[in-house]
């Protein structure tokens, strides 16, 4: 096995139940990756699949040593499955693909070419997408418009599996749940130079899609959440303290009104008992808002204290990465 | 002893059991040596008031085989399990809690199980003897973990199970969450079973502490959201807490067309502060899943959601 540093690409692959796929995804791979004539390994993350996939990717791992293949012991998901890959991977670009043969290897030595020019990540955009308009090009056209606006990224395609990113992107990034959809956007905030290449699109010829429309909402959440950290992470208590802020202001200024009101006007009492409430309701909230501001500054702190947990933060201006690279 | 060549480590925890330390040892001996594996049982003395302690050093003195650890005050099982786990060597484990009085002759058809593929073979005490309300609540306790956790399993914390080394050292056992060592387990992909042991006996007894009743349906809510909701905090809070916000928001809003439309006073109803709370919770409720998520965010760097099974090349 040659060393770490010789290795140039590293393509990952997530797979899950592509049985018939999987012989046509390594030979179309393998094909592609041996005519750029650069060291490359091939890694093959199997996320659980129970249709003999697994079997296949042992036998082929058996008779290539450039191929790598990690076996999780069930479904941890594909975000789970493209950390383990990255972790795994030592080439000093690193190429995630999907497994279903809807993205076409043949266009990894563009994107490699892309890389060349001095970016840090290259995504793919399937411009002539071949799936179904109302299921998925639709909604992926909208979660593509709302991750670029939140994560500051000016892409057309960010669900496009096929991406390239320089290895300094891949040890910074941490993916855990569904972060996988927000890669660039996390590159981004690292201070990545990011760019794009058409891609070619193909319909799936085998097995299932593992699409359903039900993770609209819990994408729309962790993109409001990823976006309140993007812009308030060093500080939590300028976004929580704000709220509760404005809500004990205007909790006060009620207040004073309908103490006028009861005491210096002699209104009766039934006549305030909204207003009353609802001076009630801010102060309870705006409370709130500043405590859990203080906690968030206390989880904030105790994780930037453990060294690694904040260095997605870290630009690579900071670091003194970007200099190596253009230099 | 050489220590490598240990195959079985038999963890027990002991708590104020002087009358029965000889017992449960006779029959652990005699259902170990019918498996034919060398072995060693590590006995954890959790603190006890009677002389546990002596009896068992008197007989770790006839017995190289008996190894004993005593806390220095009471910990709790989960405790005890981890401190016999550090002091054993052996690849497969055996553990048995002195609290649930089960017979040892099953541990040989647990470990058979091991040797089947089975990564955590879990003993279910059948049929129970115990006292009716401890049944009772165990019965609720594991339908409804089971149902949450989707591990179809009949007594989740019988205190008596077998199971790789790896296995545990994988998953975190600490505090409450002992109770729950299958449910972490299937959550980290292994394959687990169950096997019926005949329980002794002799458990007659009501819990002293109401408490710990309680405690065990928190536990239940701990489970579910750990192994469900750990990475994703805003997905389950984020929910409920825009239902009670949407809930809250349409009843003041049905009072203040109300009230607009001078339909009669709103301000001495009770719905009128229903609405109010409900949109306090939803809000504390959404904030409160942020800063999960935000506590997950800040240490990303430690998270590793998976369990590789192999890697090849």
């Amino acid at each position: 096995m040659s060393s770490s540093s010789q290795i140039f690409v590293s393509l990952v692959i997530p797979i899950l139940n592509e049985l018939e796929n999987v012989h046509l995804l390594y030979q179309a791979v393998k094909e592609v990756l041996d005519t750029i004539d650069r060291p490359y390994e091939m890694i093959f993350v199997d996320d659980g699949s129970t249709d003999g996939t697994r079997e296949v990717l042992r036998e082929l791992a058996s008779e290539d040593i450039r191929l790598k293949v990690i076996l999780f012991r069930k479904n941890f998901g594909q975000s789970a499955a493209m950390a383990a890959g990255f972790r795994e991977s030592r080439g000093r670009i690193v190429v995630a693909m999907d497994g279903d043969l809807q993205n076409d290897p043949k266009d990894i030595p563009r994107l490699l070419d892309k890389m060349e020019q001095g970016y840090d990540v290259v995504a793919g955009w399937r411009k002539n997408r071949k799936d179904r308009l109302i299921v998925r090009k639709i909604p992926s056209r909208i979660a593509n418009k709302l991750i670029c606006s939140v994560t500051d990224v000016k892409l057309h395609d960010t669900g496009c599996s096929l991406k390239a990113f320089r290895r300094e992107v891949i040890d910074r990034i941490r993916l855990y749940g569904e972060l996988h959809r927000f890669i660039p956007g996390l590159a981004r905030v690292e201070g990545a130079r990011i760019s794009e290449i058409v891609v070619v699109h193909h319909p799936r010829r085998f097995g299932q899609s593992k699409y359903n429309l039900t993770r609209t909402f819990r994408v729309l959440m962790d993109l409001s959440s990823l976006n309140l950290f993007l812009k308030y992470l060093r500080n939590p208590m300028r976004f929580f303290g704000t709220i509760g802020g404005w809500m004990l202001t205007l909790g006060t200024v009620m207040g004073i009104y309908v103490i006028y009101g009861l005491w210096i006007k002699q209104v009766p009492v039934e006549y305030m008992n909204v207003l009353v409430t609802t001076v009630f309701l801010f102060w309870a909230v705006g409370i709130q808002f500043v405590l859990f501001g203080l906690v968030a500054s206390l989880i904030v702190q105790t994780g930037t204290r453990r060294g690694s947990s904040l260095s997605p933060f870290l630009t690579f201006a900071e670091s003194g990465i970007k200099e190596k690279i253009s230099g | 002893m050489d220590n490598s060549s240990i195959k079985i480590s038999i963890l027990v925890s002991l708590y104020n059991f002087a009358e029965n330390v000889q017992r449960l040892y006779d029959s652990l001996i005699q259902a170990v040596e019918s498996y034919d594996c060398t072995f060693e049982i590590v006995c954890v003395d959790d603190g006890s008031q009677d002389d546990t302690l002596k009896q068992l050093l008197q007989l770790a003195k006839r017995d190289k085989r008996l190894r004993v650890i005593k806390m220095r005050d009471t910990f709790g099982e989960s405790a005890a399990l981890e401190a016999a786990l550090r002091y054993s060597s052996g690849e497969k484990v055996v553990y048995l809690s002195g609290r649930v009085r089960v017979n040892p002759m099953t541990i040989p058809r647990m470990l058979q199980h091991l040797d089947d593929g089975y990564d955590l073979v879990m003993g279910w005490r059948y049929p129970r003897r115990d006292f009716l309300l401890n049944r009772a609540i165990s019965w609720l306790f594991n339908r409804l973990a089971s149902r949450l956790s989707k591990v179809r399993l009949h007594d989740i914390n019988s205190g008596v199970f077998v199971a790789k080394r790896g296995v545990l050292e994988r998953i975190s056992i600490y505090g409450d969450l002992y109770n729950f060592i299958p449910v972490l387990a299937s959550q980290q992909g292994y394959k687990i079973t169950e096997i019926k042991v005949e329980q002794q006996s002799g458990a007659f007894r009501m819990s002293r502490y109401p408490n710990e009743y309680i405690q065990r349906f928190l536990d239940i809510i701990t489970v579910f959201f750990l192994t469900r909701y750990s990475k994703k905090p805003i997905h389950l809070m984020g929910f409920f807490g825009a239902l009670f916000f949407l809930a809250g928001f349409i009843i003041e809003l049905y009072l203040g067309v109300y009230r607009l439309l001078f339909l009669g006073p709103i301000a001495g109803r009770p719905l009128l502060i229903l609405g109010a709370l409900l949109l306090v919770i939803g809000i504390q409720m959404i904030t409160i899943g942020l800063l999960g998520e935000m506590i997950i965010f800040t240490h990303a760097g430690e998270i590793e959601e998976y369990n590789i099974e192999e890697v090849i090349n």
